[in-house]
């Protein structure tokens, strides 16, 4: 029995990639080294603000979703980049596929950060030797920094990975709680938001510490379920598990732009319902899904946000199908007020191979073409269990997702 | 105005034109009912501008009197609260005024009621058709028409001209048909004489519409007229005018997708194949799709499953009364299969297959102007 494993419990470690984006333009580009650099979404544009930046921007005071102009009246000799989706996506891919040589055991949270649950690595070293091989094997085959938090759960091992950086490596074992948890304020604790925070700061509690301490039936009152949930955790308290399938639990997608400018142009709206649509059919085909609720999303000129959804009788998945319900549903819910953004958003979404398809009168034909296939494919089926035949995925990638909450392009980094 | 009339007489109207009326509507005084006293009779009216709604009560009818001390005039009541009014008047007659100030008394009994109402000049004129392409059918005929097609229309605006039935005429037959796209109805009947020369393929009748007009029709073998024009369509019985807007657009061409041969042909019981249908959709109902699957066996046998991984399943195995033709596996909606078997009216039904992927045509067996049409469902 090793001195590093305990007997019961987990070891997992959260790997956190330093400012990812920013990070693989150097490794891309060395000549950017050292430069205060930003990725910004649109630079001529008013959505034109700060998605990430290096740390030599960062000691300049930019900062994330800063708008651009803020960031160059800091930063005068900001080097500013559109992102690069490609380049991020595969990078990415080359990551999880570093930690899963490790483990198995990897659950992808976003394209640049991930949990691992090595407590049945004691084969491969002590935890610290093996968050040190991650570290030093991101940093010389991709050339990216990354910190580390090693801890007995995930919640544990998020916070850790955020108190070094870059390049950290931080153990936060449940005895180092009071000493390194619970003096921060709550508001930086993983899942409590400013919403939550303020809430929390109305109720006279300010720090971690002061949440462990908090009378949990209050926190309930205030904040449900979660209240309990947050205090479990500030008391180093956190069950789920590493869970490699969780990515793949998806229940919508979405994509949703800010227009360069306020506008009432149906035309233009109509546009940037075609492009928002597009973006969600081609994710949508990516992962073999069809949806059955539509919502759409409307910013006005004043901020005031509307969403408004209608649930189909049938699954769809075809780019015209989810335009012409989406086109409908914002027709009937726009008021003829400038619009600022928009958004569209499939819901209730399955698994292809989960749902029956229902034909069509008048497509019927082109399906039923394919009978003999089908009935081949069911023969060998019963032959050789699950369907031996996969058709080809949709892929495209050229084009680029434009939100860094996607997380499709993970789906293969396995494979 | 003034009249004196019979409860239950007015009640009935009031029903009848309150189908039409909407609470929602543009024009503000279609929230009201129109009211006309006429030296015949006493006239209502209601309209959400798609569909509008004359009922008479005329002064006498086969000898009863129905209404009395009529002076002519007309108004427009708030149709918000006149029907419950008329409904718990305590007696059977009552009284109904108005003066030049639109104000409206209605008396029954000791009970008195004041209403505001609006001038009926405001009211819009209903359109009067004016068209030669007339023909009549039997009341109870046209009902069961509509009952056999109407529930196939398609509830969602994808394709609006689907949420209609489309409404055919030709050498000398009536024609309905409804389809979602997933299934499709359609029963033909040959109309009586007088109406060779009348032809027309593109009527669509809004399937809201047709819903209300079978409320509102009692069941009698009276005829009723049926009239239309370009955009409107209109049925006419002796005290009822019953008109609605038609849909626009072409109604798509329907009788090519219609499979003519078969390979295997399914002659069963259709209360059992009901009954059967109705308890594997049981466990259907919940899941993502209400999908049963139909396989055939042999010596006649037929067997039904449906299958939820969440909640279990359900195997059942019935006797047709002969099949005919290949093997068969099947999936489709038990909703729409249930729809179907409903308004076969008769104890026996033929179904004819032409494949897993194509759709299937369920029929009485003795009749084949009565079609309902399944797509199937293909399960991955």
């Amino acid at each position: 029995m090793s001195k590093w494993y305990p007997k019961q419990g987990r070891v997992i470690l959260h790997v956190d990639m330093n400012s990812f984006y920013a990070s693989v333009e150097m490794a891309y580009d060395p000549k950017l080294k050292g430069k205060p650099l930003a990725i910004a979404g649109n630079p001529e544009e008013r959505r034109g603000i700060i998605v990430t930046s290096s740390y030599e921007a960062r000691e300049k005071g930019v900062k994330t979703t800063m708008p651009l102009w803020e960031a160059r009246k800091l930063c005068p000799d900001l080097v500013v980049m559109r992102p690069n989706f490609e380049r991020y996506r595969s990078a990415s891919k080359s990551m999880f596929k570093i930690l899963s040589d490790i483990t198995p055991f990897v659950q992808p949270v976003s394209i640049d950060e991930g949990y691992m649950d090595i407590t049945d690595c004691e084969s491969l070293g002590s935890p610290i030797f093996i968050a040190e091989t991650i570290q030093k094997r991101i940093k010389s085959e991709l050339d990216l920094p990354c910190s580390i938090g090693i801890a007995p759960n995930k919640f544990l091992a998020k916070m850790a990975s955020d108190m070094k950086k870059p390049m950290g490596i931080t153990i936060l074992r449940k005895r180092d709680l009071d000493e390194k948890l619970w003096p921060l304020p709550v508001g930086e604790m993983y899942g409590i938001g400013k919403k939550t925070a303020d809430k929390l700061n109305n109720l006279k509690i300010f720090t971690i510490k002061d949440l462990v301490e908090a009378d949990s039936y209050q926190l309930k009152r205030v904040l449900g379920i979660n209240g309990e949930r947050l205090q479990n955790r500030a008391n180093g308290i956190d069950p789920s598990p590493v869970d490699p399938d969780a990515i793949y639990d998806f229940k919508s997608i979405g994509s949703s732009e800010t227009l360069p400018h306020d506008t009432t142009d149906e035309s233009e709206i109509k546009k940037l319902m075609r492009h928002l649509v597009r973006n969600v059919t081609r994710r949508l085909k990516r992962k073999q899904a069809v949806g059955r609720n539509i919502q759409v999303m409307i910013r006005f000129h004043n901020r005031k946000t509307i969403t408004r959804s209608i649930k189909l009788p049938d699954y769809i998945e075809e780019e015209e199908d989810i335009f012409s319900v989406s086109y409908d549903l914002f027709n009937q819910n726009w008021n003829g007020e400038a619009i600022r953004l928009l958004g569209v958003t499939v819901q209730d979404i399955a698994e292809k191979k989960d749902v029956a398809q229902q034909l069509d009168l008048f497509t019927y034909e082109k399906d039923a073409s394919k009978e003999k296939l089908y009935e081949a494919i069911d023969k060998l089926t019963d032959k050789y269990g699950e369907n031996p035949f996969k058709t080809f995925k949709y892929e495209d990638d050229q084009e680029q997702p434009r939100t860094s909450f996607q997380k499709d392009f993970l789906d293969d980094y396995k494979q | 105005m003034k009249f004196v009339i019979q409860r239950d007489q007015l009640m009935d109207s009031v029903q009848h034109v309150m189908k039409a009326i909407s609470s929602r509507t543009t024009i503000p005084i279609l929230t009201g009912l129109k009211i006309e006293a006429k030296d015949d009779g006493v006239k209502l009216t209601g309209s959400d501008s798609d569909i509008s709604i004359e009922s008479f009560i005329p002064k006498e009818e086969d000898g009863i009197i129905n209404v009395e001390q009529i002076e002519p005039g007309s108004i427009v009541l708030q149709a918000k609260y006149f029907p419950d009014i008329v409904r718990k008047l305590p007696q059977k007659t009552v009284e109904i005024e108005s003066d030049d100030h639109l104000k409206v008394t209605i008396r029954s009994g000791s009970a008195e009621f004041h209403l505001n109402g609006q001038d009926a000049d405001e009211y819009p004129q209903l359109a009067q058709l004016h068209t030669e392409d007339s023909f009549e059918i039997p009341i109870d005929l046209l009902k069961n028409l509509i009952k056999q097609t109407v529930f196939a229309v398609s509830t969602v605006e994808t394709r609006p001209i689907l949420t209609g039935v489309n409404m055919k005429v030709e050498d000398n037959h009536l024609d309905f048909i409804a389809t979602d796209s997933h299934r499709l109805a359609s029963r033909k009947i040959p109309l009586e004489k007088s109406s060779s020369q009348l032809k027309f393929s593109n009527v669509v009748i809004p399937g809201k519409s047709l819903n209300e007009l079978n409320k509102i029709l009692d069941d009698t073998h009276d005829n009723i007229e049926v009239s239309v024009t370009e955009n409107q369509i209109l049925f006419r019985t002796k005290n009822l005018y019953f008109l609605s807007r038609l849909l626009d657009g072409n109604y798509p061409e329907t009788s090519r997708l219609i499979p003519e041969q078969s390979k295997t042909i399914v002659y069963g019981n259709t209360k059992e194949l009901l009954n059967s249908i109705d308890r594997a959709s049981l466990l259907a109902k919940e899941s993502r799709n209400n999908v049963v699957r139909l396989q055939t066996k042999e010596n006649n046998q037929i067997e039904i499953t449906s299958n939820s991984p969440e909640v279990g399943k359900v195997v059942e195995e019935l006797t047709a009364k002969s099949i005919e033709g290949e093997e068969l596996k099947i999936s489709f909606s038990a909703k729409y299969m249930m729809d179907a078997l409903k308004v076969v009216e008769n104890e026996q039904v033929k179904i004819e297959f032409t494949g897993a992927m194509r759709p299937f045509i369920i029929r009485p067996i003795d009749n084949d102007n009565v079609l309902q049409l399944i797509l199937p469902v293909r399960t991955y």
